[in-house]
């Protein structure tokens, strides 16, 4: 999978470079709108991450070239703008997706998968990660061919665990991933272990044991 | 002495006049007519003090009464005759006469005065009509409320045109300085947000490095802490500089009554000892509001009343198409409650939170002039809202 960052902050594009690198993407980086311009004319890309304040132009300029010319690739826009205009007015000049600064990287990592399977999968939203399988599309997850029944929140924790498997996710990310602005100003994020606790559980009764791991109190991972 | 004295000179002109009359008819006028005047031809008898008032009374028989009367003898001569000529003034006339001319002369003033503060009244009403309505205006004035102040700029008054002028140069820069002061809070979020999602990217990229210790991810674990309070903070300041911008017009009838039903059941999962709940929701309880602001105003209240809760505490609810109240135990406040809803104001011990949470529900609440207070009464927590008036 290709992905064009399109980022003007140095240090954040290099941070998103270097997780989706991490997990097998191809990366490459541009800062300004004219940089821009010159890859999405040389180059095809499966995904693009667009941030909108660009120094020499706005990056809504670039979603509409971006339509006009290569009509395939997923965009997804990152902002430090939080305002609902902004989000219709992306998504209404084509953008896939939204995400607003400060976003997790495992959050942007969610969006792009999903993005993708929508994009790419062709109608088979079936995931899978060791023993487990989740059909997107029925809401289903089994282990080792047994039905496990999990709740909403737990179905979707999983699918979050999936799409960013080995790798450590933090307990904020989680409770913003699932529960999103229910969880602000909440001081704690205790009832996400509490979550997790349980879907360990389940999986164990399934034979999926110690799939979902905890890392030092810092988040969790669902190891293959 | 004023009345003794006009009787008087009212005797003295009295003779005067009768004198000239009988003179000018050549002595051929009556001579005598009770109460007014007597005219006697011949000398005086040594008894009568000449030229000097007396006091006497005369007998009216038709009141069958003595009425008081000052008289007045003059010995005068005319045609080589020498007459005595007695005048009468009544006493009790002149008394009344007094009376009845000061009691139209105050009645008079006290018409005039009456009529005065009347006219003056209307007059200057008038005439301050433009100064009033900049006063009210003024008054009403709120510059948190984004609004923009109109004041006539002809009154037909120079000095009211002048005030108004002033006090428009006034609220404009009074603005300025506002507008500025919420930009700067709004540009300086927007600013931080970047900074933010930097150290959060590098963070995630440190708890996924393959050769992390505990100490070590026990020090990301608390830097990761303290950046999501600080992008919780950076949020919230935003959405409050968003709402006094506001930048949320779209109004809806939002269901209050289900929405506190649905928060209470979301917040319970968040939650391991989740607070006894005892609630008294009336249904369909309709308010016109922004949608996510309603929520995100609830979902505070009640988030309040769970976060500061004693273990094993309680929270009453209750919901009516007047008001919202929500109670809840706790431990007593070190603060004066109102000053809850100041921006960044916490009651000592909590250190995890923003203390922004109550700030959002005073502005939300100004915004929609919904009345909002805080009061602690021995143990028990209680947030109002008075939805209406």
């Amino acid at each position: 999978m290709k992905l064009l960052v399109i980022e003007d902050e140095p240090s954040l594009m290099q941070s998103i470079m270097e997780y989706f690198t991490q997990i097998d993407f191809l990366c490459e980086g541009v800062m300004t709108y004219a940089e821009a311009l010159r890859k999405i004319d040389d180059y095809n890309y499966d995904c693009i991450i667009l941030d909108i304040n660009l120094p020499d132009g706005s990056g809504f300029e670039l979603l509409k070239y971006l339509r006009e010319y290569k009509k395939d690739a997923g965009i997804v826009i990152i902002s430090a703008r939080n305002s609902l205009d902004d989000k219709i007015t992306g998504l209404n000049f084509g953008a896939d997706d939204y995400v607003t600064k400060p976003f997790h990287l495992s959050e942007l990592n969610a969006r792009i998968k999903a993005l993708i399977r929508r994009k790419y999968a062709h109608g088979i939203d079936i995931l899978e990660a060791g023993n487990l399988k989740m059909d997107l599309a029925a809401r289903t997850v089994t282990c080792e061919n047994q039905i496990l029944s999990l709740t909403k929140n737990e179905f979707n924790l999983l699918l979050y665990l999936i799409n960013n498997k080995n790798r450590v996710v933090s307990k904020q990310a989680i409770a913003e991933h699932i529960y999103g602005d229910e969880t602000d100003n909440m001081p704690s994020f205790d009832f996400v272990y509490s979550h997790i606790k349980n879907l360990k559980r389940k999986l164990k009764e399934k034979g999926c044991e110690d799939i979902v791991q905890t890392v030092y109190g810092l988040g969790y991972k669902l190891a293959i | 002495m004023q009345a003794h004295h006009m009787q008087e000179e009212q005797l003295f002109l009295k003779q005067e006049n009768v004198w000239n009359a009988f003179k000018s008819k050549e002595g051929n006028i009556e001579n005598h007519i009770a109460g007014e005047y007597d005219i006697i031809q011949g000398a005086n008898n040594p008894f009568i003090e000449l030229g000097e008032p007396r006091d006497t009374t005369i007998y009216y028989p038709d009141k069958q009464k003595w009425l008081p009367f000052k008289i007045l003898t003059s010995e005068l001569h005319w045609n080589n005759k020498i007459y005595l000529v007695t005048t009468y003034v009544s006493s009790t006339e002149i008394t009344h006469l007094i009376i009845k001319v000061f009691l139209g002369e105050a009645l008079l003033f006290v018409l005039l005065l009456i009529a005065i503060v009347i006219l003056n009244r209307k007059s200057s009403g008038l005439l301050w009509k433009p100064f009033f309505s900049t006063m009210k205006k003024v008054n009403e004035y709120d510059i948190t409320r984004n609004q923009s102040l109109v004041l006539p700029a002809e009154t037909y008054t120079t000095e009211f045109n002048e005030l108004n002028t002033v006090i428009k140069n006034l609220i404009n820069k009074v603005n300025a300085a506002y507008y500025n002061q919420k930009q700067f809070v709004e540009n300086a979020s927007h600013e931080i947000q970047t900074p933010l999602a930097i150290i959060r990217s590098k963070l995630e990229l440190l708890i996924n490095q393959p050769n992390l210790t505990e100490k070590n991810a026990s020090l990301l674990g608390d830097i990761t802490d303290a950046t999501n309070r600080l992008s919780q903070m950076n949020k919230t300041l935003l959405l409050l500089s968003k709402i006094e911008n506001n930048q949320f017009p779209e109004i809806e009838e939002v269901n209050i009554s289900q929405m506190v039903e649905r928060l209470l059941n979301n917040l319970t999962v968040y939650y391991d000892n989740f607070p006894q709940v005892e609630s008294k929701i009336e249904t369909d309880v309709i308010l016109n509001a922004n949608y996510s602001l309603a929520e995100i105003l609830i979902s505070n209240i009640i988030k309040n009343a769970v976060e500061h809760n004693l273990p094993n505490g309680k929270i009453i609810i209750h919901l009516s198409p007047s008001h919202l109240l929500v109670e809840n135990t706790g431990p007593s406040l070190q603060t004066n409650p109102e000053l809850l809803f100041e921006r960044f104001r916490k009651d000592s011990h909590q250190t995890k939170t923003t203390g922004l949470g109550l700030a959002l529900v005073k502005q939300i609440c100004t915004l929609y002039h919904y009345i909002v207070s805080y009061k602690y009464n021995d143990g028990w927590h209680q947030v109002e809202i008075i939805f209406k008036q």
